[in-house]
């Protein structure tokens, strides 16, 4: 199930949301509404927690976590840390990590097994990311971008991944990650896939100028709402190149 | 090709207004002063600025006319047909023409009057000059009137014509008028399109959006039909023929089976036939309507015959002439009716699944389906080791989404919000979610800062360890210490008297150096402190008896004045009275006259020193005591009616003069400056 949404009037989602599979974190807006709508569909199985990360509200971009773990810059306040540590549950290993890229969410990428980290990260931050997260660390970029948070997004079922990707690239990324990928937008034609998409593997909430092929791109490729990927080279076919071209 | 924004245009003025328009510009732009005594070259100058001028606001004016309105032959074939047919091709040409010969002409005028301006040789030359080269540009434009007249009222219209985008994915409805194209319009649409039962209630191109296959497909509703040779079609039906035959789209030729619309199904299949000319290449639908009245099975035989005859025609033609290829006889002839919505969405899949198809074969021929091949491609990944990656979910997600698409809502923060005055008003809780091992923790205070430390740099864990390890180390450290000071030679065989001075003399230096470091550390910007104040405190009472005692002096005497002193100097800026009183008494100043409490000035004599209020001269010029006293109580008193009546004394704030008049008089207006 795909939802769309708007971080007071900014289709970036993915800036001011984290989405995991056993939590989740929110930005702290001037109202509600945006937390209400992860709340609404979210909070009935995982924490949905609302916390600034080193003073910004870019918590999509400055954290990166997963099932088992959840990385901070090592600009997180003290009171922050606490906040998140408090309402994680204990499973989660919280850690505040030294690493000179801060925006960790620009910098790696990640699902509950693997994860791509930005080829110029630290040798330590490369062994905390194994190890607190649990995952298998691939350094890679994606369409020549080094910032593979950004321009990618994946979940344990499938994957989204900048347009400029070509089709071995996305072989090869598809092999390395283990899960179907797709090259695609959000917001209209953007490419930056993080931040205009937060998913974990039973929902996805995007931006509000994602359009409806866009949406159904999203969907299939992430098996949201008993949709799969074949969808898109099978139904959608049509409908995407028309669209496209 | 130039995308025009016809809603965008201008609007042209009429020829008087116009002018008016261009005049008074320059009125206001150009210096309106003139003196017979200038030199000739200014006057000259003065009068062909004005003409100049006048000439670029026209130009300027004149090209932004010409510039807004678009080229015939530059827009898409079907807007340039479109204004042929609304507009009158020719017409709009030859005004657009005569506008630009305008520019041109006043442009040469102003050329040849700046000439002719070099040689006036008076003012009064210069200025009838300068008044023949205006009136001459306004009596140009004056000529141009209906052009800018027609100017006008072609971008009134243009403005309103719907914003149709020739390339995107259309359905075009089409057919005799009163078959049902705009009622079929109003169904799939949300445009709101009028109905009447009379034939050409539709005059123009109407246009409708919707939704189907995530894409969005512009549906064009035109008027109708008749069959007629071209030449004698009106200019509604020309719109019709105009969006036929230029816009790639797939084509619902409506039949109304029923011949309700007063046009038999015999003659609804010859105007097919004239006009399907128009329709090669473009997936053709035909569409009988009013099924709720006649079914199509009900019709007799030569009409059916009719009907099959023109679905057989549409699919051939659809095809590009060849025989049917691709297209059966359930996709070019589809019923429907526009009363009972039967068969409308039926008709509306039919004609965008086939448009989409034959819209993606050329697209797949083209050079582009190299840049999106990788968009359609899903990367299915090779399995590289035996480990199972599963999604993990949580058992209730399915139960949940349930429980929602049947109406069940959860209490949201934004409900919250919303009860509790709304946002910026409402605070939510960020600590009831805490998931701890006591609930009863969530709001325990956790103090941030505590003796100058962040507390949470101290949280660790394994602090016991640590805390152990430091411990080890320290004590080590000490032992260390402890050696090496008992094997820390003071020199040779000294004796414990010289040992001891030779301690202190070391202390002493350390002291200094520690010191001298300390201050320049501090670097240049202390402020010089003169040594009396002493802001180290090392001169004290003791030390001075101390010292003076090694002297072998006595002390005693200095001691006693100095514990004075100090008593003064305390960081208290009340004098305690008690002890200097004492110490006034003993210091034997018998002669100080006895306080006055009552007095104005006694409160100010009674304040420490801080105030760096000079001492009273011993007698102002006063006798004695007395007559001091005497003179404070006559000051009291003269003060005392004026206090009294809390009248303005001489201690008040007084402005001589609230309005100085060379503030408030003057030519430049009030509040432009505060003093001149």
């Amino acid at each position: 199930m795909a939802s769309r949404v708007a971080f007071e009037n900014s289709n970036d989602v993915g800036v001011f949301a984290q989405l995991t599979n056993a939590y989740s974190i929110i930005a702290l807006g001037a109202a509600e509404n945006f937390y209400s709508v992860f709340e609404a569909e979210l909070a009935d199985h995982i924490p949905v927690i609302k916390t600034s990360v080193a003073g910004t509200r870019l918590v999509g971009r400055m954290t990166v976590g997963n099932r088992n773990g959840l990385l901070l810059p090592n600009t997180t306040t003290d009171q922050e840390l606490m906040h998140i540590r408090n309402s994680l549950p204990d499973e989660v290993v919280v850690q505040r990590i030294d690493e000179r890229l801060s925006a960790l969410g620009n910098c790696i990428s990640c699902n509950d097994y693997v994860a791509l980290i930005h080829p110029d990260i630290d040798k330590e931050t490369e062994e905390i990311v194994a190890d607190v997260l649990g995952v298998e660390v691939f350094r890679q970029s994606i369409a020549g971008n080094v910032l593979v948070g950004s321009y990618c997004k994946f979940t344990n079922q499938g994957g989204i991944v900048a347009p400029q990707t070509s089709v071995e690239d996305l072989d090869e990324l598809s092999s390395l990650l283990q899960v179907p990928l797709v090259a695609g937008t959000v917001n209209r034609g953007s490419d930056v896939i993080g931040a205009g998409l937060v998913a974990n593997d039973w929902v996805s909430f995007c931006g509000l100028d994602t359009t409806t092929t866009e949406l159904s791109v999203i969907e299939s490729v992430f098996k949201l709402r008993e949709s799969n990927p074949a969808k898109i080279v099978n139904e959608m076919r049509a409908s995407l190149i028309d669209s496209m071209i | 090709m130039v995308q025009h924004n016809f809603k965008s245009i201008q609007s042209v003025p009429t020829a008087k207004d116009f002018i008016d328009i261009v005049l008074s510009k320059t009125q206001r732009g150009t210096p309106t002063v003139v003196h017979n005594g200038w030199a000739i070259q200014r006057i000259r100058q003065f009068y062909m600025r004005k003409v100049k001028f006048t000439q670029s606001s026209w130009h300027d004016k004149l090209t932004q006319i010409l510039d807004d309105f678009p080229k015939v032959d530059d827009v898409h074939p079907f807007y340039s047909d479109l204004m042929n047919v609304l507009y009158d091709k020719d017409h709009y040409k030859l005004a657009l023409g005569q506008i630009n010969m305008c520019r041109n002409l006043i442009d040469r005028i102003c050329h040849d009057y700046v000439r002719l301006l070099k040689y006036g040789d008076s003012l009064y030359r210069c200025k009838q000059l300068k008044r023949a080269a205006l009136g001459r540009m306004c009596t140009l434009m004056k000529r141009q009137g209906p052009s800018l007249q027609y100017l006008e009222q072609v971008r009134q219209h243009m403005s309103r014509l719907p914003s149709i985008d020739p390339n995107t994915r259309t359905l075009l409805v089409c057919g005799y008028p009163n078959v049902g194209k705009s009622s079929f319009m109003n169904k799939v649409t949300r445009a709101d399109v009028e109905v009447q039962p009379y034939a050409f209630t539709t005059k123009s191109l109407y246009v409708g959006h919707t939704d189907y296959k995530y894409l969005r497909w512009q549906v064009i509703d035109t008027p109708g039909i008749l069959d007629r040779p071209l030449e004698e079609r009106n200019t509604i039906e020309m719109q019709s023929i105009t969006a036929l035959a230029h816009l790639r789209a797939a084509v619902l030729y409506i039949v109304d089976i029923s011949e309700q619309c007063g046009f038999t199904i015999a003659q609804q299949s010859t105007l097919f036939h004239s006009i399907k000319p128009l329709f090669s290449n473009k997936p053709v639908l035909i569409v009988a309507n009013k099924t709720d009245v006649v079914r199509l099975d009900a019709l007799s035989a030569s009409d059916r015959a009719l009907v099959d005859e023109m679905a057989a025609e549409a699919g051939r033609i659809s095809s590009g002439g060849h025989a049917m290829m691709g297209t059966s006889d359930e996709t070019t002839l589809v019923t429907m009716s526009t009363l009972t919505e039967d068969g409308i969405s039926a008709v509306k899949q039919v004609a965008c699944d086939r448009l989409l198809s034959s819209r993606v074969e050329v697209k797949l021929k083209g050079k582009r389906v190299g840049d999106v091949v990788n968009r359609i491609h899903v990367a299915m990944p090779k399995a590289r080791d035996g480990v199972s990656r599963p999604p993990v979910i949580p058992p209730g997600v399915a139960a949940a989404r349930a429980r929602r698409d049947a109406g069940e809502r959860r209490r949201t923060e934004k409900d919250l919000q919303e009860e509790q005055g709304g946002a910026g008003v409402y605070n939510g809780d960020l600590r009831k979610l805490y998931d701890l091992k006591n609930p009863d923790w969530k709001y325990d205070i956790m103090p941030e800062i505590m003796d100058g430390k962040n507390i949470l740099d101290f949280v660790d864990p394994d602090i016991d360890a640590r805390l152990e390890a430091l411990e080890r180390e320290e004590e080590a450290l000490a032992a260390a210490a402890a050696d090496a000071a008992a094997s820390m030679d003071l020199g040779p065989d000294l004796e414990p008297e010289e040992r001891a001075t030779l301690e202190a003399i070391r202390g002493k230096k350390k002291k200094l150096v520690a010191d001298h470091r300390r201050k320049k550390s501090a670097g240049n910007n202390q402020a010089p402190i003169p040594r009396a104040v002493d802001p180290e405190r090392s001169r004290t009472r003791q030390r001075m008896q101390a010292e003076l005692g090694a002297m072998g002096l006595d002390a005693a005497a200095a001691a006693k004045s100095a514990a004075r002193s100090q008593s003064r100097r305390g960081r208290s800026l009340v004098r305690k009275r008690d002890r200097s009183a004492a110490a006034d008494a003993e210091m034997g100043e018998a002669e100080a006259p006895p306080k006055r409490i009552h007095s104005s000035k006694s409160r100010s004599m009674s304040r420490g020193r801080a105030l760096s209020m000079a001492a009273p001269e011993a007698n102002k010029g006063l006798r004695d005591a007395t007559q001091r006293n005497k003179a404070i109580k006559m000051a009291d008193k003269a003060q005392w009616y004026a206090g009294m009546q809390a009248k303005k004394g001489e201690g008040d704030r007084h402005i001589p003069d609230l309005m100085p008049k060379h503030l408030f008089s003057g030519k430049r207006p009030k509040g432009s400056t505060d003093r001149r």
